[in-house]
Order: C-alpha cells, then sequence, then structure tokens
C-alpha cells in the first residue's frame, strides 16, 4: 500500500521534472535556432560548399576535394601564408610586448593614473573601419601625410610608407597594436595588481633593486597569461581583414593580402563561394588546433 | 610635491622608500614622461581627425600642417547634408537598436536556463557554446552569407539584429553574473507561484541591471562598429550603415576631407557611449576578457 503510493508519488515527481525540463527548454529554444543558424551552421555549411561547385549560391555538383586543390595552386595563396607568418613574427615583435610595457608603466605611476588608464583603452572603442581609415591619412606619402609633417618637424624629409615593400605589415600590425594593446594592458594590468605587495617588501628587504624586483617578481607573475593572450594573438592574426582591405588593398604587390583577405576576394570579387569555404575551412582547421593548444596551456593553471 | 603621492602607492614595484635616492627619482619622473607620451600617441589619431576635417581641400592638400586656419563648423554641416548623412545615422541607430533588445533577450534567456532551470542535457548545449567562443565568426561568414540568401533574409535589418542574439561571449557573461544570484530569492519567488518566464522577467532582470547594462553597452558599440555582415547583408540597399558608408568612399569621387569628416561623424557616438560609460566599459573589458 504505502510502496504503491510512493511509486505514485515518483511518478508524478518524474513528470513534474520532465515537464520542469520541457519548459527550460522551450525558453532556451529560440536563442538555441539562432546559434544553430548563426554559428554552428554555418561551419557545417562551409564543408559541404567547399566540396561542390556552384552558380552563384546554388549549388551544382559534388568535385571532392577540387575546390581546395584550386586554393592551393592559386599563386596568391602562397603569399598570404607567407604573409601570415609574417604577421605573425611581427605582431610577435610589437604587438606582444608593448601591452606589457604599458601596462608596467601604469602601474609604476601614481599621477593622473585614470586618465592614462582611460586614454590607453580609448583607440579600443574606435570603430576598426574609421579607424584604420584614420591611420590611413597618417601613412600617406608626400609632405602632407600626417607622420610626415610631424617628422618635417624634426627635420626628416618625407618617407614612403604602406608602399614600401618592406615596411607595409610591420605598419599594419603597428595600427593593429595601436587599437589592441590598451585593452590587453588591462589584462595585464590586473595580474599585476594581483600580485601579493608583501613579496616586493620582502624582496627590497633581501636588497632587490627595482629592476631585480621586475624581473624576479612581475615578470614571472604575469607569464602564464602572457603566453595565454600570445596564443589568442595568433589566433587573431589570422583573421586580420579591414587593415589589408582598406589601407593597401593587399598590395604593394600581394605584399600585404591575408588569408581573410583571399577569402574576401573569392567570395565577394570573384563570387567563387566554394574556393572561399575550402579556404575558410582551411582556416578553421588551423584555429581549431591553436585553440585545442590555448586549453592545453591554460587548463592546469585553473 | 610630485613624490609625495609614492606614499600612498600600493601596487606596482616602486615603493616610497625606494625614493631616497636621485636615480630613482629620476626613473619615477621618466615613467610619468612616458605615461604622458602613450596617452598623446593613443588620442592624438582622433584629434587630428577633428582638426584636419576643418581644413578645406584646397589647404588640406598643399599644406603640410596640424592645425587648420579656421575652425568653421559650417563646413561640417554641409558635408553632413551633401552626404545625406542624416540616413546612415538612421540606419544604424536602427541596426543597434534591434541588436540590443536581441543580444540581452536571447542571450539571457540562455543564460538563465543554463545557469539557473538546469534541464537535464543542458551540459551539452553549454559545450557547443563554448565551441561557438572559440570559433570566429569571421571563418563561417561566407557560409553564413548564403545561408541568409537562400532564406531571402539579404538587404534586411533582420539577420543583423538576430546575430547578436547568439553570441557565446554574452552568455558566459550572464551566466556568471546569473550563478552568483542569491538562490533564496528565485526559490521564493518559484513558491509564490511564479512561472518561469515571469521569474525571469520580474526577478532576474531587474537584479541584474548592472550585466544587463554591461552588455548593452557593448552591443552597441559592437553594432555601431560591425562592417563585415552589414555590408555583405545591406549593401545596396539604401539601409547601409555608417560603417558600410565609410567603406563605399573607396570606390567615391568624395574629397579627402569630406571622407574624414565622415570618419569624424562615424566616431562621435562611441566617443560620447565611452565618455558617459568608461568605467562599465573599462571593467567589463577586463572581467569578461580573463574568463573568455
Amino acid at each position: 500500500m504505502v510502496r504503491a503510493k510512493n511509486e505514485v508519488m515518483q511518478k508524478k515527481k518524474n513528470k513534474e521534472l520532465l515537464k520542469k525540463d520541457m519548459t527550460a527548454w522551450l525558453i532556451m529554444l529560440p536563442t538555441v535556432i539562432l546559434f544553430a543558424f548563426f554559428v554552428w551552421e554555418p561551419l557545417l555549411e562551409s564543408i559541404r560548399l567547399s566540396l561542390y561547385t556552384a552558380k552563384g549560391i546554388r549549388l551544382q555538383e559534388f568535385v571532392g576535394l577540387d575546390n581546395y586543390l584550386l586554393v592551393f595552386k592559386h599563386p596568391d595563396f602562397m603569399d598570404a601564408f607567407t604573409n601570415t607568418f609574417k604577421y605573425i613574427v611581427w605582431s610577435l615583435v610589437i604587438g606582444f610586448f608593448v601591452p606589457i610595457i604599458i601596462a608596467i608603466l601604469i602601474s609604476e605611476t601614481v599621477h593622473l593614473k585614470g586618465l592614462f588608464k582611460v586614454g590607453v583603452y580609448f583607440p579600443n572603442i574606435m570603430p576598426g573601419m574609421a579607424m584604420v581609415m584614420m591611420l590611413g591619412y597618417f601613412f600617406r606619402p608626400g609632405n602632407t601625410g600626417v607622420l610626415n609633417i610631424l617628422l618635417s618637424k624634426i627635420g626628416i624629409d618625407p618617407m614612403i610608407w604602406l608602399t614600401n615593400i618592406k615596411l607595409t605589415i610591420p605598419l599594419i600590425v603597428v595600427t593593429m597594436t595601436w587599437r589592441g594593446a590598451g585593452a590587453t594592458a588591462f589584462l595585464y594590468l590586473a595580474g599585476i595588481n594581483s600580485i601579493n605587495p608583501e613579496l616586493y617588501e620582502a624582496a627590497t628587504l633581501d636588497g632587490a633593486g627595482i629592476r631585480q624586483r621586475i624581473r624576479y617578481i612581475t615578470v614571472p607573475n604575469i607569464f602564464s597569461l602572457g603566453k595565454t593572450l600570445f596564443i589568442l594573438q595568433i589566433i587573431a592574426v589570422f583573421q586580420i581583414l579591414y587593415e589589408p582591405l582598406v589601407m593597401t588593398n593587399g598590395g604593394p604587390n600581394n605584399a600585404s593580402i591575408s588569408i581573410m583577405q583571399l577569402v574576401y576576394n573569392y567570395a565577394f570579387r570573384d563570387f567563387n563561394y566554394p574556393a572561399a569555404a575550402a579556404l575558410s575551412v582551411l582556416i578553421c582547421i588551423i584555429l581549431i588546433l591553436l585553440s585545442g593548444l590555448y586549453f592545453k596551456i591554460t587548463k592546469p593553471r585553473d | 610635491m610630485f613624490f609625495e603621492k609614492y606614499i600612498e602607492k600600493e601596487e606596482g614595484t616602486i615603493r616610497s622608500y625606494d625614493l631616497h635616492s636621485f636615480r630613482h627619482k629620476l626613473l619615477c619622473i621618466l615613467i610619468f614622461v612616458a605615461c604622458l607620451a602613450m596617452l598623446i600617441i593613443a588620442v592624438f589619431p582622433t584629434i587630428w581627425v577633428f582638426l584636419a576635417s576643418f581644413k578645406s581641400i584646397a589647404e588640406f592638400r598643399k599644406e603640410a600642417t596640424i592645425i587648420p586656419k579656421s575652425f568653421d563648423i559650417q563646413t561640417y554641416i554641409k558635408t553632413w547634408n551633401d552626404l545625406k548623412f542624416i540616413r546612415y545615422y538612421i540606419n544604424s541607430f536602427i541596426v543597434v537598436t534591434g541588436c540590443v533588445i536581441c543580444s540581452v533577450v536571447f542571450n539571457g534567456l540562455l543564460a538563465y536556463g543554463l545557469a539557473i532551470l538546469r534541464p537535464r542535457g543542458h551540459k551539452i548545449l553549454l559545450t557547443l557554446v563554448m565551441w561557438g567562443l572559440l570559433i570566429p565568426a569571421t571563418t563561417s561568414v561566407v557560409a553564413l552569407f548564403v545561408n541568409i540568401n537562400r532564406i531571402g533574409l539579404n538587404q534586411s535589418y533582420a539577420p543583423l539584429w538576430l546575430a547578436a542574439g547568439a553570441n557565446a561571449f554574452y552568455v558566459v557573461m550572464f551566466k556568471q553574473f546569473f550563478e552568483g544570484l542569491p538562490k533564496e530569492i528565485i526559490e521564493a519567488a518559484k513558491l509564490d507561484g511564479c512561472g518561469v518566464l515571469q521569474t525571469f522577467a520580474q526577478i532576474i532582470l531587474p537584479l541584474s541591471k548592472s550585466i544587463v547594462m554591461v552588455i548593452a553597452i557593448f552591443t552597441v558599440n559592437a553594432a555601431w562598429s560591425d562592417f563585415l555582415l552589414p555590408y555583405l547583408v545591406l549593401g545596396g540597399s539604401s539601409k547601409e550603415t555608417v560603417m558600410v558608408r565609410l567603406f563605399m568612399f573607396r570606390t567615391s569621387n568624395a574629397t579627402d576631407v569630406e571622407i574624414l569628416r565622415a570618419v569624424a561623424f562615424s566616431i562621435i557616438p562611441p566617443i560620447i557611449l565611452f565618455t558617459i560609460f568608461q568605467k562599465q566599459i573599462t571593467a567589463g573589458a577586463t572581467t569578461g576578457a580573463v574568463k573568455g
């Protein structure tokens, strides 16, 4: 009797639980549909698209990996690929250290600290398109380019900037760093602020000078954060698009063309969506591998 | 004067007791000067845009100067009218408003399910959402564009609005906030007979004003600045946003100063937004990114 009652209760409870779960899923359903349409499905669609030929957006016939071969064989591919490595190297040389230096400098000053923080963060809220157009004027050749105006004040002759093959990628990286460094510096600042002040005091008592304290306390403490941000930066570099598209259009002579720009050209200049999709899939695979590396590096620390 | 304030210094390496030697005092001054230089580098290009756009085209082409000869606001108004910029502003505002609503409602509801309702199987969904966080939107933009065309939503604002509702980053931020809410209040609402949606609208959202604010601000800035998807979806529809209009200058015969003024118009709203909400923006930047 009691057992039967218990069973009835259990069933009722199960039913209620099921109903509760159903309501919860119903509430999440609209967003799940949005995620499916905007995030997950396009990934699968990229793969499918890359295996077919197409007329406009209509798929024609299955061609296997032909699109991939087409993309690989195109002379622009090697240019974009080597450029990506140049972008990575330069963004390591320029982009990686600047935020660390900014963070250390700001953490070592006591005057106008709030203003400095807000100031270095400011370029980050700038719309990418507007910023790239704006800095395009800075790098103009001739004596009315802004950098040349500034250089003329200290007596240096006008230079050519973006059209100089050796300078194109470094200047684009400078542009990206100018915009992003402040926000990254904030992360390092948070890391520096969380260092126990007693460490510094103990080191000072042991006779460590300022330089030694930075070398042996500050830097090791932000090292793991640096590793994380390094991988994130490489992931970001793979997606460079606006800067070469607007500032140089990939030139001079493909010297600054990026992989994403190649995708853009295939899709929205040549309307060859399958080739663009094939290249997207390649980028995606590289990014997933990099993300895996990122997780491997960050997990044990958590 | 300059060095007295170092007594209160708590973070970083240098402490007031370091300042007895001249060398260290000099170092502090140098650091301060370096910070000033950084500040100038960070804000100068923006200031330059406003200065240079006061120049006439002749002055811009010939004079190698930073400061314009005259500051006539009429030139701005003329360019604003010539380029019919009001239209692009209105289009952008329509996009931004829809994006903010979708962003808060859809991402909020998903986070509510993942953080508080937690139905069976929600962990799988969470994993899928987190994967979305890793794979950047730019790599799937071609396929997305093809899909949008297939269902005939091109040249409409809808895909842009709805895309803001599927942002893994905001879902994670919402979720973390909701998980920190006191459980008792939610339980009490349930006992009072509040439905699940009612609990969300009347209990959770009012308690989450701060995070809703942060996400709304981030969405405003992202939607205003977004270029690629608006360009692909809205191109040639007369619904172009401000950023799409800027890109269209690549193939127009507008003069340099007109383009500069257009750039100035496009950065005024983000500057106002940042001036008002700098606290929320900088705080949100740190929390979101470290955890994301």
